[in-house]
C-alpha cells in the first residue's frame, strides 16, 4: 500500500515533465503540421544552457528561466530556414528534423562534454517532505508537480479563454479560414513555436536537475514524449496531459510491478491503442 | 540511354568482382557490409520509395532473423540449412504481424512502427537468458552447407554479393509488375487507387510483408558476416541510419539504397578516423539531402544526365 | 589540409607517417626495427565517451612517461572510436588489424564489446589486451588464446564484497539494486554468491535497466525490512540513484553501500553528503596510500587536473603490462606467441599494486573496499575521492573456489 501510493506520486512527478516537453509538441503538431523530431534536442540544449546559467548566476530560477529563453531564437530559425522548406511533407520533416537532432547532439557534446551533468537545484529544495502515513518525498519533486499543474492550468486557460488560444484553435482546425479572416498566421506560428521550444527548454532544466543531461538523453526522453502524444492524440493539449499521466503512471507501476516487462508495458499498450484508434483518445478524425 | 545503362551496370558489376582482388581486406569486409546494410535499405525503400510509408521497426526483422539464426546455430548446434531458412522465416512471420500497422497513414504509421520497434529491442535486450542480452551471442560458426564452410571472407563476399545481385533482380521484377505499380499508385493517390477498385490496404499489407521479407535476409546475411548480433542491432538508431542510406542514396531506385550505405558507412568509418563529429557530418548530409536533393545521389546523378523524370518525386 | 597530414596530426604517434609505416612494415629487415603499432579501442563518442577519454588519458601518459619506446623501438599508436557498439566495435577493431596493421590491440571499454573484439583477435590473430572490459565469460568460459585481460573480471571485485558485506558490515538481509546488463549481473550475483555462502539472506534485488531514468520507483520498493542495500549502478544511474537516496529521506531509514557506485568519474557530480559512505568494492582507488600510486596520481592530476578514474589506472596498466612483456621479447612482437607467453608470464608493479596473470589470463591482485573521503589535492584542491578501508589481497577471479568447481558451477545469470 505504502509502496503503491509513492509510486503513484512518482508516476504523477514524472508526468509533469513529459507533459511540459509534449504540450509543446503537440501544440507545433496541432497548428502548423510540424513532427519535429528534434523537440529532444531543445530539451537538451536547454537542459545545458540553464545548467550553465546555473552555475555562474547561483540562480536555479533564472536558469530556468534561461534554459527556457536560449532554446526560443534555435527554434526559430531552425523552423524558419529548415523545416518551413518541407512543406507539410510529414516524412521529409521527420528525416530533416531528425538530421537535425544528430548535429545538435554532436555540438551539445563538443561544448558540454560527455559526462552526465545535474543542474544544480537550490538547497530549499533538495529536501524532503513527510506526507501522513510516514511517506517522505523529495520536495523537488512536489515543486515539480505543482510546476507542471501551474503550467497546464495557465495553458489551458491560454487555449480556451483567451482570444489568441481561440485563434489558435480555429488555426488548428482550419488554417484557410483564418488567414482569411485577415489574420496573420504566420504571426501566430512564430507564437506558437517560440512557445513550444520555449517549453522543451524548460523541461531540460527542471529534468536535468533530477534525471541528469547527457548525449542521448534527448533520444530518450523524446520517446517518453511520443508516447504520450500518441496516448492523448496528436495535437490536443487536453491529450498531452493524460497522456503524460498514463505514461508517467505506466512507467512507475510497469517498472515496479513487472520490471521484466517494462518496455512491453509502455509499448505494448500505445501499440494496441494506435491500431484501434490511430489518432489517439483526444485525437480528431479527419 | 539504354546501351548506356548496360554498360554502367556491366562496370559495376567488374569492379565489384574484382574487388577482393585489388582492395584490401579491411575494405572487402566494409564493402560486404555495405551489401548488407544495402539490402536493410531496400526493404525501408520499397515502403517509402514506393508505397510512401515510412516504416522505423525494419531493424526488428532484421535482428529477429539474425537473432533466430544465431540462437539455432550456436545453441542447439543446427546445420545453417536449417538456421538460416528459419531465420528467414521468424522475421517474415514477425511482418505478417506487424503487418496491422498499415491500418494506419503519415505520421501515425511513423509513430506505431516506432512503437513496434520498441517492443523487440526491448525483448532482446531484457530477455537476457535466451538472448544474452547485451553481451549477444558471439561465436556464431561461418555458413557451411553440405560439409563445405564458407570461412573464408573473400568466399562469402562472394556469396553476399550473389545474393544481393539476385534480390536486385528480383526487386526490378516487383516493382516493374502490375503491383509495384499499384503501389505508386497508392502513394500518388490512395483514395483515386481506392475509387478504381483496389483494395489499398491489402496491397500496402503484402508491401510490408516482402519489405520485412527483404530485411529479414538481410538480418541472416549480417550474422553470418558478422559473427555476432547484439540488441543495438534491434536499435530505433539503426531504424533511422537505413532509412538515412535509403534517402540519402535515391529513395524509389534500386543502386540507391546501396549508394546510401556505401556513403554512410564509409563516413563513418573513414571520417570518424580523423574527426570525432562525424555525426554532426551525417546529420549535415542529411539534412543537405532531404532539402537540395530529396531524390537522393541516385536521382541526383540522373537528373544530371537528364532521365531524372522517374526520380522526381520526393521522399 | 591533405588527408594524410589530417591523418597524421589524429595519429598521435612520435612522427612517423603512415606511409613510412607501410614501408616499413612491408620489409622483413625493417620489421625488427620499425615502430611497434598499438590500436587502442575506446569509445570517443556516446554515453561512454567520459570513461573513454578517461582511458586514452591514461593510455597517453605512460607512453609519454614511457617515451613512446618498447624493447628499443618506437611506439606509435592508433586510437579507434567504438562508440561503445559492438558493431562498431567489430569494425573498428577489423580496420585496427587490417588497414593500420596495429600489432597488439589494447581494448575495448564496454563490457559487452569484450567479446565482439575478442573475436577480432580470434580471426586474425593479432594480440588483444582486454581492457576494461570485463565480462567473465573471457577468462573463463569462453577462452581465446590470443586475449588476455589486465584489468579485471566483473564477479571478482563483487566476491570480496558479499564477505566484507556479512563479516565487517555485518549486514543479514540485503536488498540489492542491481544494474540489468551482463556486467551488473556479474558483480550484483558475486556479492550475492559470497554473501549468501556465510548464511546472509536476500530480501530483494531490484534490476534496472541502464539509463533508468527515474530512481524515484526503484528505492520505493526497496524491501521494507531490509538491514542494509547494496548499489551495483554504472553511468547516469549513479547520480540519479544518488539524488533520489537522499532525496527520498532513505538515508534516514536504510544504510546503503556502494559495491560499485562512487567512481571517481561519478564523484564531482555528487557532493558532500558522500562524505563517509562505502563507495566501492574495486580493484583500484584513487586513494590509495603507495609510492606507485601517489606517483601515478600526482603525475594524472598535474597533467589533466583530475583524479584517475579506475578507467584512466587500468588503461595506464594495460600499457605498463605490454611495454613489460614487449621488453621481455626485445621488442619481437611479430612473434605473437612469444609476446602472448611474456603477457602471462609478467609481474607488474603497478599503481594499484602487483599483479600476476593467473592461469586462466585474469590478472590477480587487491581488491579495495572504499569510503568516500575529502582530501586535498595540491595539484586540484579540495576533492572527494575513494579511500581504501579494507585490502582483500591477491584476489583470484575464482576468489576462493577451485577454477574447476567454478567453471562447473556456469556463469552468474539472473
Amino acid at each position: 500500500m505504502h509502496s503503491g501510493i509513492l509510486q503513484a506520486i512518482n508516476g504523477v512527478s514524472f508526468a509533469a515533465l513529459l507533459f511540459l516537453l509534449a504540450s509543446g509538441f503537440t501544440l507545433s503538431f496541432g497548428l502548423m503540421r510540424v513532427v519535429n523530431m528534434a523537440h529532444g534536442a531543445y530539451y537538451l540544449f536547454g537542459g545545458y544552457i540553464g545548467l550553465t546559467i546555473t552555475r555562474y548566476t547561483g540562480s536555479f530560477a533564472l536558469g530556468v528561466l534561461g534554459g527556457g529563453l536560449a532554446v526560443i531564437p534555435l527554434g526559430y530559425l531552425i523552423d524558419r530556414f529548415l523545416i518551413s522548406r518541407t512543406g507539410e511533407n510529414h516524412l521529409a520533416q521527420v528525416l530533416l528534423t531528425v538530421g537535425i537532432a544528430f548535429v545538435l547532439g554532436d555540438v551539445a557534446l563538443k561544448i558540454w562534454g560527455g559526462d552526465n551533468l545535474k543542474v544544480p537545484t537550490p538547497i530549499e529544495l533538495r529536501g524532503a517532505i513527510e506526507l501522513p502515513g510516514g511517506i517522505i518525498y523529495p520536495t523537488y519533486r512536489f515543486v515539480l508537480i505543482l510546476f507542471g499543474i501551474v503550467v497546464g492550468v495557465s495553458l489551458w486557460l491560454l487555449y480556451r479563454k483567451t482570444q489568441i488560444g481561440a485563434v489558435v484553435r480555429a488555426g488548428v482546425d482550419d488554417r484557410e479560414i483564418v488567414s482569411a479572416t485577415g489574420i496573420n498566421i504566420d504571426r501566430l506560428f512564430v507564437l506558437v513555436s517560440a512557445l513550444a521550444s520555449f517549453l522543451a527548454g524548460i523541461a531540460g532544466v527542471v529534468g536535468g536537475a533530477f534525471l541528469t543531461l547527457y548525449p542521448g538523453a534527448e533520444w530518450e526522453i523524446l520517446i517518453y514524449a511520443l508516447v504520450v502524444v500518441i496516448f492523448g492524440g496528436l495535437g490536443s493539449l487536453e491529450g498531452a496531459m493524460i497522456g503524460a499521466l498514463i505514461v508517467g503512471l505506466l512507467d512507475a507501476y510497469g517498472r515496479w510491478l513487472l520490471p521484466e516487462f517494462s518496455y512491453f508495458v509502455l509499448f505494448g499498450p500505445m501499440a494496441i491503442l494506435l491500431l484501434f484508434r490511430p489518432r489517439g483518445i483526444f485525437g480528431r478524425e479527419g | 540511354m539504354r546501351r548506356y545503362r548496360v554498360i554502367l551496370a556491366l562496370t559495376a558489376l567488374a569492379a565489384a568482382l574484382i574487388v577482393p582482388l585489388v582492395a584490401g581486406q579491411f575494405w572487402m569486409t566494409l564493402i560486404t557490409q555495405i551489401y548488407i546494410y544495402g539490402l536493410l535499405a531496400l526493404s525501408v525503400d520499397l515502403l517509402l520509395g514506393h508505397a510512401g510509408l515510412y516504416s522505423l521497426c525494419q531493424a526488428s526483422f532484421f535482428a529477429v532473423a539474425a537473432y533466430t539464426t544465431a540462437i539455432l546455430e550456436v545453441r542447439y548446434g543446427y546445420p545453417t540449412l536449417v538456421a538460416a531458412p528459419a531465420g528467414l522465416v521468424a522475421g517474415t512471420l514477425l511482418a505478417v504481424l506487424y503487418g496491422c500497422a498499415v491500418r494506419t497513414r503519415g505520421v501515425y504509421f511513423i509513430l506505431i512502427t516506432i512503437a513496434l520497434g520498441y517492443i523487440i529491442w526491448g525483448a532482446v535486450y531484457r530477455w537476457a537468458s535466451f538472448t544474452g542480452g547485451d553481451n549477444g551471442i558471439t561465436n556464431v560458426p561461418p555458413p557451411s552447407v553440405a560439409g563445405v564452410s564458407i570461412a573464408s571472407q573473400t568466399t562469402y563476399y562472394y556469396f553476399v554479393l550473389g545474393v544481393v545481385i539476385l534480390c536486385a533482380f528480383g526487386y526490378r521484377i516487383l516493382i516493374r509488375s502490375p503491383f509495384g505499380l499499384s503501389l505508386r499508385g497508392i502513394k500518388g493517390s490512395e483514395s483515386r487507387m481506392q475509387s478504381l477498385g483496389y483494395r489499398t490496404t491489402m496491397h500496402l499489407y503484402a508491401a510490408f510483408v516482402i519489405s520485412g521479407a527483404i530485411a529479414s535476409l538481410a538480418g541472416v546475411l549480417y550474422v553470418y558476416y558478422n559473427r555476432f548480433i547484439n540488441p543495438v542491432a534491434a536499435s530505433f538508431q539503426i531504424s533511422v541510419e537505413v532509412s538515412l542510406m535509403a534517402i540519402v542514396g535515391g529513395s524509389g531506385t534500386i543502386v540507391g539504397p546501396f549508394i546510401g550505405a556505401g556513403i554512410f558507412l564509409g563516413l563513418r568509418n573513414w571520417v570518424s578516423s580523423f574527426f570525432e563529429m562525424h555525426t554532426a557530418v551525417m546529420g549535415i548530409v542529411f539534412i543537405a539531402t532531404v532539402l537540395w536533393a530529396p531524390s537522393g545521389i541516385a536521382g541526383f546523378i540522373g537528373r544530371w544526365r537528364g532521365d531524372g523524370a522517374k526520380t522526381k518525386d520526393r521522399p | 589540409m591533405s588527408i594524410a597530414t589530417l591523418h597524421r596530426r589524429f595519429i598521435c604517434a612520435a612522427g612517423a607517417s603512415l606511409l613510412a609505416t607501410a614501408l616499413v612494415t612491408a620489409s622483413a629487415f625493417a620489421q625488427q626495427t620499425g615502430p611497434i603499432k598499438i590500436g587502442l579501442l575506446v569509445p570517443l563518442t556516446g554515453p561512454l565517451a567520459t570513461p573513454g577519454i578517461d582511458m586514452v588519458d591514461g593510455f597517453k601518459l605512460f607512453w609519454e612517461q614511457a617515451g613512446n619506446t618498447a624493447g628499443g623501438r618506437k611506439v606509435e599508436y592508433v586510437i579507434a572510436d567504438t562508440t561503445c557498439n559492438p558493431d562498431q566495435a567489430i569494425t573498428q577493431a577489423r580496420r585496427l588489424v587490417h588497414q593500420e596493421k596495429v600489432h597488439i590491440m589494447i581494448g575495448p571499454l564496454c563490457g559487452h564489446e569484450g567479446p565482439a573484439v575478442a573475436q577480432v583477435s580470434k580471426e586474425t590473430g593479432i594480440p588483444l589486451v582486454m581492457d576494461t572490459a570485463g565480462a567473465d565469460s573471457v577468462t573463463k568460459w569462453d577462452r581465446t588464446p590470443t586475449v588476455v585481460r589486465t584489468a579485471v573480471s566483473a564477479s571478482q571485485i563483487g566476491h570480496p564484497f558479499g564477505d566484507y558485506l556479512y563479516k565487517e558490515l555485518g549486514a543479514r538481509n540485503v536488498t540489492f539494486i542491481g544494474q540489468d546488463y551482463t556486467w551488473g549481473h556479474e558483480v550484483t550475483l558475486g556479492i550475492v554468491q559470497t554473501y549468501k555462502e556465510l548464511g546472509g539472506k536476500v530480501a530483494k534485488i531490484i534490476w534496472n535497466p541502464i539509463g533508468t531514468k527515474d530512481y524515484g520507483p526503484t528505492v520505493a520498493s526497496i524491501a521494507p525490512d531490509s538491514d542494509a542495500v547494496v548499489a551495483i549502478v554504472v553511468g547516469a544511474d549513479r547520480i540519479r540513484l544518488f539524488e533520489s537516496w537522499f532525496g527520498f529521506g532513505m538515508d534516514k531509514k536504510f544504510k546503503i553501500y556502494g559495491g560499485y557506485w562512487m567512481h571517481q568519474d561519478a564523484l564531482p557530480q555528487m557532493d558532500d553528503r558522500a562524505i563517509g559512505m562505502i563507495g566501492n568494492s574495486l580493484h583500484y582507488a584513487a586513494g590509495l596510500d603507495t609510492p606507485a600510486n601517489k606517483a601515478f596520481v600526482d603525475a594524472f592530476a598535474n597533467k589533466y587536473k583530475r583524479l584517475p578514474s579506475w578507467f584512466s589506472e587500468s588503461a595506464y596498466t594495460a600499457s605498463l603490462w605490454t611495454r613489460t612483456a614487449i621488453e621481455a621479447i626485445k621488442g619481437n612482437v611479430e612473434d605473437k606467441d612469444a609476446f602472448l607467453k611474456a603477457m602471462r608470464g609478467a609481474t607488474v608493479n603497478a599503481p594499484r599494486g602487483t599483479l600476476k596473470m593467473d592461469a586462466y589470463d585474469n590478472p590477480i591482485q587487491n581488491v579495495y573496499v572504499t569510503r568516500i573521503q575529502k582530501i586535498n589535492h595540491p595539484a586540484i584542491g579540495s576533492v572527494l575521492t575513494n579511500v581504501p578501508i579494507k585490502t582483500y589481497e591477491n584476489v583470484s577471479q575464482f576468489w576462493t573456489w577451485n577454477p574447476e568447481e567454478f567453471l562447473k558451477r556456469g556463469p552468474y545469470k539472473r
